[in-house]
């Protein structure tokens, strides 16, 4: 196993949790490094997805700690952990359907100022306004990059699910966390779109965003990671760069087997 | 004018204000509420009880201040909105869709029953009354005068609300209730604090329900139990559905529809063969037929036509954007 090499960006110690007998996420413990990509893998039932919630906040963890920038996450609601800079996507992409595509990467940044019910009456005027004009150039700016320019003032519900995709990605690039946690992004992409996809990752590392991916799809996690996690029945069982676990036996028995024996 | 387009337009007035409240909380925040109603009951209440004085016995009721109408109406609204948290703080915590309105309609029904049953708060089924012509005398209004003035408070009120609402609307509080109706754990990943921007936008809602409350108080002169029945909320729901959700023209052209024609077209029915004159013999057949036309537009609209006549507006980006990646997917 090799060491991350940079200081951890998240940091996740003895974290688990219990569904009434099931044990979901199973004393689970793994870095992952600042200003990388690293992979999550694992079978179906590791705990990847559980793993997920605990750190983001959308489920409490039994017991354990994260944390993320030296600072312990657990017990905090998820709005809090978003605007701590820690940001993660779903499994299906959760767009804003009724909203079209431009609103949808606006409104990925919160705003303090603006989002208080007087903020928001208040916000139609000066220094206000500005950030409101540089936000929206800003918008159209990342989404003209994901090639959704021309799709901007549609309806997000109406998107393809791959483009739902992108939007999600140019929704990240709109909130700039220090650390994404994009959970399966490739579910139900096309290898094209898979590619931009991969791009889009090195460039959220360009812009000092770090990366978690939960992925099933291995060519994408050997293409875009430089350490990878594998767990299995919700603890890690191995990790270090893709090409190194491949030839480790827990992982192959675990996970890989079935593609390795093909 | 005849008296009778006043009270037409007057009530339509008052029933606008009822449905942009309403539409903060289903048409933004996404809430199917059915405690609604019973916003705009605390609010006549309220002004009523700190308006038409102390109990003559054997009436009994809360307060009983002579206070100016206007002061009584900002009682009223703080009151009602300290209610609608009350409820919001409960029901908005976990409950989402129908658990949601299943908590909210067992809230209305507690508050129903309590102004029913509990007599020394607002006199039970007897319910308040006295509230005649508020700020007439300030101005020295004879009645007729009166019904002008009245007409026109209440029209100036709808159009403040409507401003007001047009703001919210199109203001980033107003954007981040919408993204909590599209999907809220969205919102929250992204850094919405959902729980209380909900909140926020109920007790908004509930604030405009108790203000159209007092208003109507001082239309009605008098508020009781009979006066408000919890389903009375459905009319303000086919109001805002008919118009289109979340789009407060939409509310408002909702409302001429809903609240005014239908309410007012059964007036013109003719008179059934052999049943006699409908308005004056057969009230009930009226009230029958109101009910059976909003059900029936309700379930048209639900059906052909769920987003409204004038479906919710999105801000429409007319800047160039050019994408510098290929189109894909």
């Amino acid at each position: 196993m090799s060491a991350p090499a940079a200081a951890p960006a998240l940091e996740v110690r003895g974290l688990t949790k219990h569904f009434g007998g099931v044990v979901a996420v199973d004393a689970c413990s793994f870095e992952a490094p600042l200003g990388q990509v690293t992979g999550l893998i694992g079978p179906n039932g590791a705990g990847k997805s559980t793993a997920i919630d605990l750190i983001s906040g959308f489920k409490l963890p039994d017991s354990g700690t994260v944390l993320f920038k030296g600072r312990p996450l657990e017990g905090l609601a998820p709005h809090v952990i978003a605007r701590l800079g820690l940001i993660r996507t779903f499994q299906s992409p959760r767009e804003w359907p009724g909203l079209t595509v431009l609103e949808n990467v606006v409104m990925a940044r919160w705003d303090a100022g603006r989002e208080s019910f007087f903020g928001g009456l208040l916000g139609l005027r000066g220094e206000q306004r500005a950030r409101a004009a540089s936000e929206l150039s800003k918008a159209r700016e990342i989404l003209g990059e994901f090639g959704l320019a021309n799709l901007r003032n549609e309806l997000a519900g109406n998107l393809s699910g791959g483009q739902k995709r992108l939007v999600e990605f140019a929704r990240i690039r709109m909130a700039q966390p220090e650390l994404v946690i994009l959970d399966e992004p490739m579910g139900g992409v096309n290898p094209v779109l898979g590619e931009r996809m991969a791009l889009a990752i090195e460039a959220f590392i360009a812009s000092g965003t770090s990366v978690i991916v939960v992925e099933h799809n291995l060519p994408f996690i050997e293409r875009v990671t430089q350490h990878v996690i594998v767990m299995a029945q919700g603890s890690v069982i191995a990790e270090g760069p893709f090409e190194t676990l491949r030839s480790n036996q827990d992982v192959v028995d675990a996970y890989l087997g079935e593609q390795v024996r093909q | 004018m005849s008296a009778y387009l006043i009270s037409v337009l007057t009530e339509g007035a008052i029933f606008g204000i009822m449905a942009l409240g309403l539409n903060v909380i289903w048409g933004w925040s996404g809430d199917f509420d059915l405690a609604y109603y019973g916003y705009i009951a605390v609010g006549a209440y309220m002004t009523l009880v700190l308006t038409i004085g102390p109990a003559q016995a054997p009436a009994e009721y809360i307060l009983g201040q002579q206070l100016p109408y206007p002061v009584a109406v900002v009682i009223a609204v703080v009151t009602t909105m300290a209610v609608g948290l009350v409820v919001g703080l409960i029901a908005l915590r976990h409950l989402r869709g129908i658990y949601f309105s299943i908590v909210t309609l067992g809230a209305v029904y507690v508050m129903y029953v309590i102004a029913g049953q509990f007599v020394p708060l607002f006199d039970g089924y007897n319910g308040l009354s006295g509230l005649f012509d508020p700020m007439g005398d300030v101005f020295g209004l004879d009645y007729q005068s009166y019904q002008y003035f009245f007409l026109g408070l209440s029209l100036v009120m709808f159009v403040i609300v409507y401003a007001f609402m047009a703001r919210v609307s199109s203001s980033r509080f107003g954007m981040a209730l919408r993204t909590l109706r599209e999907d809220e754990r969205a919102a929250a990943a992204f850094g919405r604090d959902i729980y209380r921007l909900k909140l926020k936008g109920y007790v908004l809602g509930a604030a405009l329900g108790g203000f159209a409350g007092a208003l109507f108080a001082a239309y009605l002169t008098a508020f009781n139990p009979s006066a408000w029945s919890p389903v009375e909320v459905i009319v303000l729901y086919s109001a805002v559905l008919v118009g289109g959700r979340g789009n407060i023209r939409g509310v408002v052209l909702g409302v001429l529809i809903m609240g005014v024609l239908v309410q007012e077209s059964t007036r013109f029915l003719p008179d059934l063969p052999g049943l006699g004159q409908l308005n004056t013999d057969h009230p009930q057949v009226l009230l029958a037929m109101r009910g059976a036309i909003i059900g029936l537009v309700l379930v048209l609209f639900l059906r052909f036509r769920p987003r409204g006549l004038l479906p919710e507006r999105r801000f429409v980006d007319r800047q160039p954007a050019i994408d510098v990646a290929p189109r894909s997917a």
